[in-house]
């Protein structure tokens, strides 16, 4: 779902990591488990293998040892604020076969877009680069959906600006939600890029008052496991 | 930054389909562990997982051949 979904949709080129998200289900946990210990995967942080943090939010990082991917991190979630169960994710994921058949499951595009509004800085760079990627490889193919994907999610003036000219009536009835593309009208450039940072920044705030409780828990892991060894 | 505005190499990586940036990718993660990469998360304490006492090495991830099958939501 992280950095390696982001090289398949073109905005990375290649990710030191695996991140997955995960149905969380006793069944699934077991498999899991299973493919980590064929991989003899070890956790390197806290929080320890719980569902029940998992399913508030927190991630889990193990780091596999030995093998073709010794040194390899792989994080696994349950949950991603913001974005719907993991159901509605899977019934919207992208899926990659490959020559022999196997198949690479993906966060969809829109959704990868939602997870990388985060805190970190690094991430913003990203939502641009798959956003305009969207668009380049299906601008093309106009859709109610996708033209309401690049109208939310847009993140540089000059392309705002086209979509208004291009979207008028959908970049119009879509500006109650996103008051920014107001801007993109009239094309105060400038303004528009103020606009968009300034709704970084908010997001940005959200990501930090929603890990705000669980970095004070990892904290405690932490002081626990060191206390404890 | 529109991808009229990205540099040449970038452009080139998003003409690419996901099956050609996957095997590009692979060789770009070999050379990089090739020259010593390390797999240790890049310091971020801007990242809720930040956590100095945190890191490790190690080595390549991946594998050829890749094409769409459902392309998702949008």
């Amino acid at each position: 779902m992280g950095g390696q979904a982001c090289v398949f949709y073109g905005a990375a080129q290649f990710s030191k990591d695996v991140d997955l998200a995960l149905l969380a289900s006793e069944e699934n946990f077991s498999r899991l488990l299973a493919a980590l210990g064929a991989l003899n995967a070890k956790r390197i942080a806290v929080p320890r293998f719980d569902p029940a943090l998992l399913a508030r939010g927190h991630a889990v990082h193990f780091r596999c040892q030995g093998g073709a991917a010794d040194g390899l991190r792989v994080d696994v979630m349950t949950r991603l604020r913001d974005l719907p169960d993991f159901e509605v994710l899977w019934a919207r994921r992208a899926t990659i076969r490959d020559e022999d058949g196997e198949t690479f499951e993906l966060l969809s595009v829109e959704d990868l877009v939602q997870a990388k509004k985060t805190q970190r800085e690094k991430d913003w760079p990203l939502i641009d680069a798959l956003v305009e990627g969207h668009y380049r490889a299906l601008g093309g193919e106009p859709t109610p959906k996708r033209v309401a994907f690049w109208l939310a999610e847009s993140r540089t003036p000059e392309r705002l600006m086209g979509l208004a000219q291009r979207f008028p009536n959908e970049a119009r009835a879509q500006s109650s939600r996103r008051p920014l593309l107001r801007l993109a009208f009239s094309g105060e450039s400038e303004a528009l890029r103020e606009a968009l940072d300034a709704e970084a920044r908010a997001e940005q705030a959200k990501d930090r008052a929603y890990w705000a409780p669980l970095k004070a828990e990892l904290e405690t892991f932490r002081r626990a496991e060191r206390e404890g060894s | 930054m529109t991808f009229e505005e990205m540099p040449d190499e970038w452009q080139e990586w998003l003409e690419l389909t996901p099956l050609e940036r996957f095997r590009q990718s692979e060789q770009l993660f070999a050379q990089y562990l090739d020259m010593g990469g390390s797999l240790d998360p890049d310091p971020d304490p801007t990242s809720p997982f930040y956590d100095p006492e945190t890191s490790s090495t190690g080595a390549a991830y991946g594998r050829p051949g890749l094409r769409v099958l459902r392309r998702g939501a949008v």
